[in-house]
């Protein structure tokens, strides 16, 4: 694969924030891969967080994985932490569920509905901010997905050449808090 | 180099020089790429002419409209052993299945008998054996040289109708496969470059179109033989020692890179996605009473990438297989994901390689992904439609392990659905005539990380998306495009949004009877799928409406207004509001036949989905809201309630934005979801209760969890500690 390390991160910058000609953008997808493009991509992100912690990770237009003291937590935009990023976030988010016709109404109507007995549609809220992070649309029974666990040490270790200093273990840590909440 | 090992031996030896050195054929190096690139460079444009070639010349001589308006067809080279090498344009999700359909003829040992010779034509449709249903009919051909076996020709074609129970080639509605209609099982089925006539009589008795399903056939053949002598002349210029090596670096190169563009791109770790697929019959007409049921399976996904980008997939908790068409075989799976590779890793030599940088897991026996180990009559008469599901949650994954490296132009939000419309009846010839046609090959695309998706100009199962000429369909089947329109706010709500379907609009016409089926290839009409990334809205299911017994000649005739879409608001949609029907239904769960014949002047409403949006719906550039508010694909309500954009239509008839009042009107919601929302671990108390209780729960919701977690103990395992629930509990 041939490998152009041509853009720079204003180049960058403008592809995220939509200023590119589409033709440009095009010739991009076309182009090998900048094999730095992490780097620029995170240094674009930091400097757009009000917050000092080093981003390790972005999840999503909102969420972060950060590097704290002591731990690496999810962080959104607004400085709002949801705790060990081992942890499916959703689990200390803010949760709505649309669940009646009242409900659903706000968002589709008449033939657009869907049948609640069927699914959920669920809305996973920032507490801190309000920002809309996820939708699902799950029958019930359905624990919310995690999306994504990273394997962070591997990365940074083998892909991006830049072992991280401490290693965690990687492992879905969701459970543990489960059974916090199932001993209550 | 060289053949002289017997076929069957050079397989084995393929598959321990893979097991021994990571790379296809043991190719550490890639010599000839290495020697002379540029060489190596043209040669694989000219293969990949020679497939093209192929392609136009098969879909022309075909004449069927699958083939010949739709390109829903495909040809490919391969190595003797089997791998692609190369292909044309067209349905891309065939190159698994007709690289695995050769394997299986060396495998059968079919190179002792009936021996493989210049001129000898294959195939198989048959899914017990590699095929992925009846409709789709896999053709190969062994290409010579100087007496050596070099090569394979491929082809696949859907056809019109294969023999099915009911007309069509969308068959959902088969019971179990005594019912998927005429099989062709790893046959030899001509010599000497002709079919044998017991092959045409077999079409011509058995299939219910056989001058088209004959006509793809030799558009198949028409094909494959221009790939050979096409290949020929190329072995003839550059000499057979550098095909057959640059053929094998082709494959290993095609690995390489899909492997590189996950490390380089995407992050390792383990992904999930939950998504589910409806299929609601109960009531409906069918054809066996076990299938008066309505079902939801289970479509999850799991993809784990490790440290040297080797990316792993299962489907653990998949549901039982179903007494419908909706199963689909782990060969056909497998030969899918390729094609949804193809579009999401992007690598530029579209051959079997990447196949081998990938693992699927064998998923759950008696699943509907893996339905023959329990139920060898299990049917896969439109075997994609669960699969398609499952292809769609790819996109979404992959786009988001891009986004975290920052690789956002290569970004998708999930796909579309894919729910076909099929007629069969009489035609405007007099004949009887079953009629696919191609609206689904034109969904919307879903939306990048960067803006918008592109409206009707896509297509989850083939990279050939084309939904055919109006004008050329109407000579083809016995209706009227009424309309051919977006269909607003079909491309889910979010900062970026999906591209909108389109709706179609048919009117009988021509025909003394018409039989109408909105036929699930993939669709979802109870549900919606589950793709809100990163906080936007799916987009709606798919329901269709129709009209029988109409006024509309009337209506014609006086100059009055007809119906050309849906109309902006779904609690009064136009049909009813222009129309007067014997039988009028405008909310139709799919799929369905509809049970009312139709005639002259009737009325079917269509709709072609979009794709998925990403993001929250309320940092959508109030400047886009206002675009589509003026091009009239979104509603003035979800531009307000849903986008929190207030906007004002002008005297001019364009939207005016206020600025002002649209960043208040999104602080409120942003309190309000403050003010609404619960802390999760509350919620889960009180949902944990209503999951035991199984509360509001669709037995169809029941019975998918129920056979999720038959079939897979961990996944099982996994639900019931989510919600802490006894080791014994089933839903």
């Amino acid at each position: 694969m041939a490998e152009y390390d041509i853009y720079d991160i204003e180049d960058i910058r403008k592809l995220v924030d939509g200023e590119l000609p589409w033709t440009t953008v095009q010739q991009m997808m076309k182009n090998g891969k900048d094999r730095d493009r992490f780097d620029k991509w995170v240094a674009i992100l930091q400097g757009r967080v009000s917050w000092k912690e080093k981003i390790l990770l972005p999840l999503t237009p909102a969420l972060f994985i950060v590097q704290k003291p002591a731990e690496r937590v999810v962080k959104c935009r607004c400085g709002h932490e949801f705790g060990d990023y081992r942890v499916n976030w959703k689990l200390s988010a803010l949760i709505y569920v649309r669940d009646t016709d009242e409900k659903i109404s706000e968002v589709y109507r008449g033939h657009e509905k869907p049948d609640l007995t069927w699914m959920q549609l669920r809305e996973y809220y920032c507490p801190g901010c309000g920002s809309q992070l996820e939708v699902e649309s799950m029958p019930r029974g359905c624990p919310p997905d995690f999306e994504f666990l990273p394997d962070l040490d591997t990365f940074y270790r083998e892909w991006v050449g830049h072992p991280l200093p401490d290693t965690v273990e990687f492992a879905d840590r969701t459970p543990e808090r489960i059974k916090e909440w199932s001993s209550r | 180099m060289g053949n002289q090992l017997k076929l069957k031996d050079q397989l084995g030896l393929n598959d321990e020089l893979f097991a021994k050195t990571g790379c296809m054929f043991g190719l550490e190096k890639l010599v000839e790429k290495e020697k002379n690139p540029g060489l190596y460079e043209a040669v694989w444009h000219i293969l990949l002419s020679v497939c093209n070639t192929a392609w136009e010349v098969g879909c022309k001589v075909s004449a069927s409209p699958v083939a010949a308006e739709g390109g829903d067809a495909l040809w490919a080279l391969h190595t003797p052993t089997g791998e692609c090498i190369c292909t044309s344009r067209g349905i891309t999700a065939h190159v698994g299945l007709l690289a695995s359909m050769v394997r299986k003829f060396i495998e059968m040992g079919y190179e002792d008998s009936p021996g493989f010779k210049h001129g000898d034509i294959f195939e198989n449709n048959d899914p017990h054996y590699g095929g992925i249903h009846m409709p789709d009919m896999d053709t190969a051909m062994p290409i010579f040289y100087k007496g050596k076996l070099v090569a394979w020709a491929s082809s696949v074609t859907h056809v019109a109708d294969a023999g099915a129970v009911l007309p069509g080639s969308i068959n959902f509605m088969n019971p179990d496969t005594f019912s998927d209609g005429m099989p062709v099982s790893l046959e030899r089925i001509g010599e000497n470059d002709r079919y044998y006539p017991w092959y045409e009589l077999r079409i011509k008795s058995r299939t219910r179109a056989p001058d088209w399903v004959l006509g793809d056939a030799r558009g198949r053949l028409a094909g494959l033989i221009t790939v050979r002598e096409k290949l020929i002349e190329t072995i003839d210029k550059y000499g057979l020692e550098f095909f057959e090596k640059a053929s094998r670096e082709y494959i290993e190169d095609s690995r390489r890179y899909a492997v590189a563009r996950i490390r380089n791109q995407a992050v390792p770790g383990r992904v999930r996605k939950s998504q589910f697929k409806d299929l609601t019959m109960k009531g409906k007409n069918v054809l066996m009473p076990k299938q008066n049921v309505d079902l939801l399976s289970n479509v999850p996904m799991e993809m784990n990438i490790d440290g040297n980008a080797n990316v792993r997939l299962s489907l653990a908790g998949a549901s039982g297989s179903v007494p419908f068409g909706q199963n689909i075989t782990p060969t056909a799976l497998s030969s899918a994901l390729l094609m949804g590779y193809s579009h999401v890793v992007g690598f530029d030599m579209f051959n079997s390689g990447p196949t081998y940088a990938l693992t699927v897991d064998e998923p759950p026996p008696g699943s509907w992904c893996n339905p023959f180990p329990v139920d060898w009559f299990a049917s896969t008469g439109m075997g994609w439609s669960s699969a398609i599901r499952w292809l769609s949650s790819l996109y979404e994954v992959t786009g988001r392990l891009y986004y975290m490296r920052g690789f956002v132009e290569e970004m998708s939000a999930g796909a579309g659905t894919t729910m076909c419309a099929e007629w069969n009846g009489i035609n405007q010839y007099g004949q009887y005539a079953v009629c696919l046609t191609l609206e689904q090959a034109s969904n919307g695309s879903p939306a990048r990380g960067i803006c918008d998706g592109e409206p009707a100009a896509w297509c989850l199962y083939t990279a050939n998306a084309d939904f055919g000429n109006a004008e050329v369909m109407e000579l083809y089947y016995p209706f009227m495009y009424l309309g051919r329109n977006m269909e607003p706010d079909s491309g889910g709500y979010g900062k970026f949004r999906g591209g909108m379907g389109h709706t179609t609009v048919w009117m009988v016409k021509n025909s003394p009877e018409m039989h109408y089926s909105a036929a699930c290839a993939g669709a979802n009409s109870k549900i919606t799928a589950n793709h809100g990334m990163y906080g936007a809205y799916p987009m709606p299911g798919d329901r269709v409406a129709y009209a029988a017994g109409t006024n509309v000649k009337e209506l014609i005739e006086k100059r009055q207004p007809l119906v050309h879409g849906r109309g902006d608001d779904p609690d009064h949609p136009t049909l009813a509001q222009n129309i007067t029907a014997d039988v009028m239904n405008n909310d139709v769960v799919v799929p369905t036949i509809i049970p009312e014949t139709l005639h002259e002047y009737d009325l079917v409403i269509n709709p072609t989905s979009g794709s998925q949006a990403m993001g929250d719906p309320i940092e959508r550039d109030p400047a886009l809201v206002k675009d589509d508010l003026d091009k009239g694909v979104t509603r003035s309500w979800v531009a307000e309630n849903v986008h929190g954009v207030i906007a004002r239509k002008g005297a001019d008839g364009d939207w005016e934005v206020d600025q002002k009042a649209t960043q208040e009107k999104r602080a409120r919601i942003c309190e309000e979801r403050k003010r609404r929302g619960v802390p999760f671990s509350e919620w889960w108390l009180k949902e944990r209760k209503q999951v035991a209780a199984g509360a509001n729960m669709d037995e169809a919701v029941k019975r998918m969890w129920r056979s999720s977690m038959k079939l897979s103990p961990g996944y099982a395992a996994e639900i019931r500690a989510f919600w802490n629930l006894p080791d014994d509990f089933e839903f």
